[in-house]
């Protein structure tokens, strides 16, 4: 049994749905929750078990990271590197933040940004660079975890 | 440090985060989490053997 239209037909039809899933706009109070707090954004679009899944998981990374004394990237003039990995690590949202103000305190970390922040972090230890590592992963992972909530919110993927 | 266990670890955390994030059935899922926990321990076990004779 045929459903009764071509290939062609068929790849319009998906091509238009696209084109009206792209100009749904995505709310960004929603992406700004899906980064801030990891997995809030697929438990505010009712994905419960991605939520909490991808929640446990970047937490984990992240504590991971802590524990095996790696630092927090925090951007720095004179090294173009750095950036990167600020921007890595600025992913993880609150965990970013909180281990900032923790490290920094209030006050220094309001005196200290941009370029005084300290990460964190003993690069003699022996897991600095896996440290470094779990923490760039967690970052990295979260991002993804946005651009997921953006994709389900305007109805590109279930 | 166990070495082993941090790989072991960071392909566990990576491999349950991609199959949630790619697919979206149970079959699915585990098919997608064994491949690309298995590519990333044997595949980084490997390049490890393989980094031995170099200072």
């Amino acid at each position: 049994m045929t459903s009764g239209k071509s290939g062609k037909g068929r790849a319009a039809e998906g091509r238009s749905q696209k084109a009206d899933a792209t100009k749904v706009k995505v709310p960004p109070a929603l992406l700004l929750a899906a980064w801030f707090v990891p997995g809030l954004g697929h438990w505010i679009l009712g994905k419960r078990t991605r939520a909490i899944v991808f929640g446990v998981v970047i937490a984990s990374a992240f504590i991971t990271g802590v524990l095996l004394n790696g630092e927090l990237g925090t951007p720095k003039p004179e090294n173009p590197f750095s950036w990167m990995a600020a921007f890595a690590c600025l992913g993880n949202g609150v965990l970013y933040l909180g281990r900032l103000l923790w490290l920094n305190g209030l006050g220094g970390l309001v005196s200290s940004i941009p370029f005084s922040l300290q990460g964190g972090g003993d690069p003699a230890a022996a897991g600095f660079a896996y440290g470094n590592t779990f923490l760039y992963t967690a970052g990295l992972m979260n991002l993804l975890t946005v651009l997921d909530v953006s994709d389900i919110s305007c109805g590109e993927k279930d | 440090m166990d070495h082993l266990a941090l790989l072991l670890w960071h392909a566990l955390l990576v491999s349950v985060f991609f199959a949630f994030l790619w697919r979206s059935t149970a079959v699915g899922r585990r098919n997608l989490f064994l491949k690309t926990f298995l590519i990333m321990v044997i595949g980084g076990t490997a390049l490890g053997w393989l980094m031995y004779p170099f200072p």
